[in-house]
């Protein structure tokens, strides 16, 4: 039952947010996914099954806002939310590296997918909506990772747990 | 799990224009509004304290101008009355408060803080002081959602405000997001920094909402047609407050729909019986002639 609440208070503040303070930030020139951080955030702590449910979920929620391509983002964060949760159990979950790396791959790879819609049958705006997608990544990446080294710092205790018990390095 | 969700997502990109979204929009809506308003105090009260010292300054600048242009107004009215030109009707102006945006990649949608209790229904125009933001496409009781600018799906007619050439604004997302005036002769003549406002010619807008400016001007690629970039008027980074105002009135005795303009009277008198292929009675731009 925890995880629900969890699920629900994660998936209700990452819409409320960007619906808000980020959407503002977007038509400034400032692109955070929050999307792809909640998918990075909650599949690295509770696996593929919950990590596809959610995504799908968050997805289908910002698909209804977006009121076209409905599916468009579903598609994308379920497949990222098993990707993620399958690689959450063999990788060093509290690293920072990782953290980076994972908000990376997952904000490139939604972004480029989400974006592909917006091309509308013509490559001219393609080179545009790519710098888009990269200015993201490294945006979501950097801050994201900040936020939860920040975290973890604040709660003084690890955020995800260690892979297979094992001591993180960093 | 995941196979079904893909399936389902699939799914849903095949049909889903065909699936009815509405309702869960006004049911998010409505619960997301409290939220919104509250993550949006903070941003708010720091705008409001630096707008502050903008505002007194503008308040004193607009009295100067009020006065000048109260002076104009006489002179316009016994112009207008000479020339028996109708009056001027001013448009109602609702308020209303952008609780959130939505949109990829760019927002190109709005929730507004009142709906169908508070007068604003589908169809009404968006705009701020400083001009056009969008349209009302969806109106619930106590909230609505509106199109902006950046919508791919609006096509707006439009004026130069100084020549009336007349033209079509779109937003292009390429190379990078922009409005674009298009359908405008290569015969027309326009100038960077000249005005372009909502065209009388439009069936969704009033006329002479300001629009923007011209930024810069080029060929399409076709040759034939000028592609003229328009800088709006409108902040749209920095939308808090806004007002809505009716759309066109409905269709008239003959079937068409037509636009409600300010310079018309409120009720036309019909038009004396002219012959086949004389001049409309209105002037040589024909108010309500080829529609868009």
């Amino acid at each position: 039952m925890r995880p629900l609440g969890g699920f629900l208070l994660l998936a209700a503040t990452v819409l409320l947010l960007r619906s808000t303070a980020l959407s503002s930030l977007a038509t400034r020139g400032l692109v955070v996914d929050a999307l792809a951080f909640a998918i990075v955030v909650w599949s690295l702590r509770h696996g593929d099954l919950w990590g596809s449910s959610f995504g799908f979920f968050l997805g289908l929620v910002a698909d209804v806002d977006a009121a076209r391509w409905l599916g468009r983002h579903a598609l994308a964060l379920a497949l990222l939310g098993y990707a993620v949760g399958r690689l959450s159990s063999t990788l060093v979950r509290e690293s920072a590296r990782t953290q980076f790396a994972l908000l990376a791959i997952v904000t490139l790879v939604h972004q480029v997918w989400s974006s592909a819609f917006e091309l509308g049958g013509g490559a001219a705006a393609a080179p545009w909506l790519l710098a888009r997608a990269l200015d993201a990544t490294l945006i979501t990446a950097a801050a994201g990772t900040l936020l939860l080294m920040t975290l973890r710092r604040a709660l003084g205790r690890p955020l995800f747990g260690y892979a297979f018990g094992t001591a993180s390095q960093d | 799990m995941v196979a079904t969700y893909a399936a389902l997502s699939v799914f849903l990109l095949v049909v889903g224009d065909h699936v009815p979204t509405s309702w869960m929009r006004a049911s998010g809506a409505v619960l997301f509004a409290p939220f919104d308003r509250l993550v949006l105090t903070g941003d708010r009260l720091f705008a409001a304290w630096r707008e502050n010292t903008d505002l007194h300054q503008r308040i004193a600048q607009l009295e100067w101008e009020n006065q000048q242009l109260r002076i104009q107004g006489v002179e316009n009215r016994q112009l207008r009355e000479q020339l028996e030109l109708p009056p001027w009707h001013g448009l109602p102006l609702h308020p209303v408060e952008v609780l959130a945006l939505a949109g990829d990649p760019v927002p190109t949608s709005a929730t507004l803080s009142a709906g169908q209790r508070e007068g604003v229904h589908a169809g009404d125009a968006l705009l701020t002081r400083d001009g056009l933001v969008g349209r009302v496409t969806e109106s619930w009781p106590h909230l609505s959602r509106a199109s902006l600018l950046t919508d791919p799906n609006q096509a707006i007619a439009c004026e130069v405000e100084s020549t009336g050439v007349n033209g079509i604004l779109r937003v292009s997302l390429r190379p990078s997001p922009r409005l674009l005036l298009t359908a405008v002769p290569l015969a027309d003549t326009i100038r960077i920094g000249q005005r372009v406002v909502t065209s009388d010619l439009s069936l969704r807008f009033p006329r002479a909402i300001p629009v923007g400016r011209v930024r810069h001007i080029a060929q399409e690629a076709s040759g034939l047609m000028q592609e003229v970039e328009i800088e709006p008027a409108a902040r749209l980074s920095r939308l808090r407050q806004a007002f809505t105002t009716p759309g066109p009135t409905p269709p008239d005795s003959t079937g068409l729909p037509r636009p409600h303009t300010e310079f018309e009277p409120r009720r036309v008198a019909p038009p004396p019986t002219a012959a086949p292929g004389a001049p409309h009675a209105r002037g040589a731009r024909g108010a309500h002639g080829a529609r868009r």
